[in-house]
């Protein structure tokens, strides 16, 4: 892969900017609530910023990897900082950039232990970041596990319904899964001989293939719990359902992407026979995903833990695009982890919204919602559309990708892919009726609509729907640069 | 003679001499032996900081002082630095006996410095049982409840059968190479490898070790020692003298070095049952100090991840991570006794509120346990991943996967603290701390995390440093 070093530290920036907001909110009391929101808004905001323009300045022609900063750090192990942009993780660069500056903005309203809470998110989209640009494996895991651990105190401290259990349950299986992939992680680099951390580098090594199918397995199980693969999701709708509203659009947003690009990053790079042999099974395990996402989102009251396996069935199908190896379905599951993260945000954003008023999500006590509260329901509505995989929405684009992909490689899984999803789109649009426009719920008659301000997030986020869905092209191609070269190397 | 070799050594044996006078007192005057003890301490660490770089062999070349065994020296000084600045309010020990507690631990510094810097079996065994003594006194020091006689006899009980095995495992090697010098006996143990006495004298010298560093089977004294002992005192316990066991081990284990298979296959065998008992154990404690207690017996074990590779990497990673664990270690100990401003034991629940009732407190609290849980971007993360890959080097995969499993395991014990100091209601009023301890919190959350994130300069430090024991 070609490297161009980069003339400004923008990526380091980015990775800063939450930390320096961080470090300034220690300093504050929690009685500056505006001048703390102030500072997290501005801190997310540069990092949002700076993630449009690395989207935006990244030179397709040119191709490989831009922006590139590189220095050693720790020479006795060969581990480097090693920051990077291409086509693949500038997208979700930029869709961590979204949700970290919608949650702040959705936060708003917050009023409990204010400070604690946006020093943690800023400590957690913080190593969202540095995973996405990393491409030393020491960092990589590094920003792995700081984007996970501090969920546990999101959760525990300001989350809801069951939130211990889910606080607990969440971090021992995410740490479960560091434990498979630390010594996946480290099998690699002590075989290659070249003693470095250095992703590059080590894709240049040809591991054995016993190495190589023992290591990616590890790290598919291990980076799979993250990303909710079947059937190792069974933290993610509970920790959906309890965590705080901007925590589950991080959550659901970016988080699970985290594993689903870890995949594809570090284990499909490194390990392609591993991911040639274990193929199959990577995709019987996204199929089942889908299927079973779906159907036990039909049986839900709740309109979270709809939204949490619904989450789990649109990860399968990032999963069944990467379980292809093709350069359609690659394209498609990078786009869908774009598109289903701002998707997701979009559907946390607004349930948080109605929540946040009436303190219930149950679809049959909200009733007839939309005469109520119509633009609150509306992006609800938009979201739920996006979801069904409406025409004119980013994540149709994304899943035709991936299904057309799908069903030549694996014509029975990716049919039963499709028919789930026509399945569930079906009663996607049941659960919204059923929410939106049945009779309204007297109890909840005097409530006032979504002011301006408050709408504003939401808007951003079906800004870019709604954009990339008009204009797939801008995304697929920026994608294109990076995945033709990724899978000759393969 | 350059007195300097010997100047760390010189410096704390004047400041146990001042310390006995203080003691000889008829007044008690508490402030001003604290201030004393404190002052010295200081002026120790920066005398062992001044020596760092020395280099020499004295006392007949049973004494070898070079930056491997300084830098083991200036951690043990600023080690016990720390505990004296926690020891402001030694509420559990009568006023009269305030200073022999001071002159007990300088003692005990002595000992292990010396301990460190030994190449000679009879020597190692004399500095052993200094410092050991001391904290066999400083025990059952505490004022109270019948825990602390328990507490001191099992420390003392156990702590003479592992000296007894030690011995005997010293009389072993003495035996069948004819010398006590290292440096002599390190080209004859391959003489050795058909028969057992080597394997046997070493592991049973190893013992006196695995003692002080409370590794399986030799862990028996930690819960019950951590829990009577005075906080200050366990809290010296738990760092700077688990440092020095580290140094020795270090040392020692090298005598094994070209065994093979036998006598890494033993530590392998301790390492994985250190950690995973420790773990398991420390699930259901409710007392802070005895899960604390399990915890460090499965530290014991991470450490011994990192001896076993015999590698300069792998001997690296755990110089750095003894010294890793002696200040994340501490930030926790001196949370407790902040909160405990009695000097009680403290149950994991009491820290009920910390997050209001301190917040400073808090965050240095939740930065020790996530370094102790492995949790980045802390020391202990880094430490961790080092010792893992150094031992991933050499093949040790089982070993890795099961240390990383048992990461995640300790993380439910350690969140229990977070989740006590994070999520429950208080019930106590605010703490208020002197601005002594409040700088001590900054720069102990900054230690953990900047050597966490930048640890290059520890790491090259603990290279050269273990060149010289190689």
């Amino acid at each position: 892969m070609t490297e161009h070093l980069a003339s400004f530290p923008y990526l380091s920036c980015m990775l800063l900017s939450p930390v320096a907001g961080l470090f300034i909110l220690l300093f504050l009391k929690e009685e500056q609530r505006t001048l703390i929101r102030g500072v997290s808004l501005v801190s997310a905001g540069m990092a949002f910023a700076l993630s449009i323009y690395t989207f935006v300045a990244y030179d397709k022609q040119l191709g490989g990897l831009q922006f590139v900063e590189k220095y050693e750090w720790v020479k006795g192990f060969g581990i480097t900082y090693f920051v990077g942009v291409e086509g693949m993780n500038a997208p979700l660069l930029l869709l961590t950039g979204i949700v970290i500056f919608t949650g702040v903005l959705t936060m708003w309203e917050l009023q409990d232990r204010v400070k604690e809470y946006f020093i943690f998110q800023l400590a957690l989209v913080t190593g969202v970041f540095g995973v996405f640009m990393s491409y030393d494996l020491f960092f990589f895991f590094l920003f792995y596990e700081i984007a996970v651990v501090p969920m546990y105190i999101l959760i525990l401290i300001w989350g809801s319904t069951r939130k211990e259990y889910a606080a607990m349950k969440l971090t021992l299986y995410l740490m479960a899964g560091s434990g498979l992939i630390i010594p996946g992680m480290l099998l690699l680099y002590s075989s290659s001989g070249i003693a470095t951390f250095n992703m590059v580098a080590l894709h240049a090594v040809q591991f054995s293939p016993w190495i190589q199918k023992v290591v990616f397995v590890l790290l598919l199980l291990g980076f799979g719990v993250l990303a909710a693969v079947w059937p190792f999701h069974t933290w993610s709708p509970v920790g959906h359902v309890a965590a705080p509203t901007a925590v589950s659009m991080l959550h659901a947003g970016v988080l699970m992407k985290l594993g689903s690009f870890a995949i594809l990053r570090v284990a499909m790079y490194l390990c392609p026979q591993g991911f040639q042999y274990w193929a199959e099974f990577m995709g019987l395990l996204a199929a089942v995903g889908i299927v079973y996402g779906v159907f036990v989102g039909l049986a839900q009251t709740d309109l979270k833990y709809v939204i949490g396996y619904s989450s789990v069935s649109h990860m399968g199908i990032v999963g069944l695009g990467l379980a292809t190896g093709t350069v359609d379905g690659l394209n498609g599951a990078v786009f869908q982890m774009f598109a289903h993260g701002v998707m997701t945000a979009l559907f946390f954003s607004a349930v948080g919204f109605i929540y946040d008023r009436t303190h219930t999500r149950e679809i049959h006590e909200l009733g007839g919602f939309s005469k109520i509260m119509p633009v609150a329901s509306a992006f609800f509505i938009t979201a739920a559309l996006c979801g069904a995989g409406v025409p004119g929405m980013a994540s149709f684009w994304a899943e035709l990708l991936v299904l057309i992909a799908a069903v030549q490689v694996f014509p029975v899984r990716g049919l039963a892919a499709i028919a789930a999803l026509v399945v569930g789109a079906l009663f996607a649009l049941r659960v919204v009726q059923n929410t939106f426009f049945n009779k309204p719920n007297p109890k909840f008659v005097h409530f006032e609509d979504v002011s301006p301000f408050l709408g504003l997030p939401r808007m951003i986020l079906i800004g870019f729907l709604i954009f990339f869905g008009i204009f797939p092209q801008t995304m697929v191609s920026l994608i294109k640069t990076s995945i033709v070269p990724f899978i000759k190397g393969m | 003679m350059n007195v300097l070799l010997f100047g760390p050594e010189l410096f704390y044996l004047g400041m146990a001499l001042v310390l006995f006078f203080f003691s000889l007192q008829r007044r008690v005057q508490v402030e001003r032996t604290y201030w004393a003890a404190l002052g010295l301490a200081a002026a120790g660490f920066v005398v062992a900081l001044y020596c760092l770089f020395q280099n020499g062999e004295i006392f007949f070349r049973a004494y070898k002082v070079d930056l491997f065994s300084q830098i083991f020296k200036a951690a043990l000084a600023l080690g016990l630095f720390l505990v004296m600045m926690i020891s402001r309010n030694l509420a559990h020990i009568e006023p009269r006996y305030h200073a022999e507690f001071f002159f007990f631990l300088t003692t005990c510094t002595l000992g292990m410095m010396m301990l460190v810097s030994s190449v000679e079996l009879l020597t190692i065994y004399v500095a052993l049982e200094l410092s050991s003594y001391s904290l066999y006194i400083l025990v059952p020091l505490r004022k109270g409840d019948g825990l602390d006689v328990e507490a001191g006899i099992k420390y003392l009980f156990i702590g003479a059968v592992s000296s007894g095995f030690m011995l005997f495992g010293l009389g072993y090697i003495f035996g069948a190479t004819h010398s006590t010098y290292l440096s002599e006996i390190i080209p004859r143990m391959p003489e050795l490898l058909a028969s057992p006495i080597g394997l046997v004298g070493l592991l049973l010298t190893l013992a006196g070790l695995f003692f002080k560093l409370s590794v399986f089977p030799f862990h028996f004294w930690a819960p019950d020692v951590y829990q009577g002992g005075a906080n200050q005192v366990v809290t010296f316990i738990a760092t700077a003298s688990k440092a020095a066991a580290v140094a020795v081990i270090l040392r020692l284990a090298m005598l094994g070095a070209k065994y093979g298979y036998s006598f890494t296959q033993a530590l392998v065998v301790l390492s994985i049952v250190s950690m995973t008992l420790g773990n398991l154990v420390a699930i259901i404690q409710k007392d802070f100090k005895r899960m604390l207690a399990y915890s460090s017996i499965a530290h014991a074990g991470y450490v011994l991840i990192g001896v076993i590779t015999f590698q300069e990497l792998g001997y690296a990673s755990a110089v750095y991570y003894a010294l890793a664990y002696l200040v994340m270690n501490f930030t926790v100990f001196m949370v407790l006794s902040e909160v405990a401003t009695d000097g009680q034991d403290l149950k994991i629940e009491e820290l009920a509120g910390l997050y209001s009732r301190s917040p400073l407190l808090t965050m240095s609290l939740i930065l020790g346990i996530f370094a102790l849980a492995g949790v980045p971007p802390s020391i202990g993360f880094t430490g961790k991943l080092l010792l893992f890959t150094s031992a991933m080097n050499e093949g040790y995969f089982w070993l890795v996967l099961i240390g990383a499993v048992n990461g995640t395991v300790s993380l439910y014990y350690y969140l229990k603290v977070v989740y006590a100091a994070y999520f429950l209601e208080p019930r106590q009023g605010p703490l208020q701390l002197s601005w002594p301890t409040k700088a001590l919190n900054w720069t102990l959350c900054s230690a953990i995390l900047v050597f966490g994130v930048f640890p290059d300069g520890l790491v090259e430090l603990a290279r050269t440093a273990v060149r010289m024991v190689l």
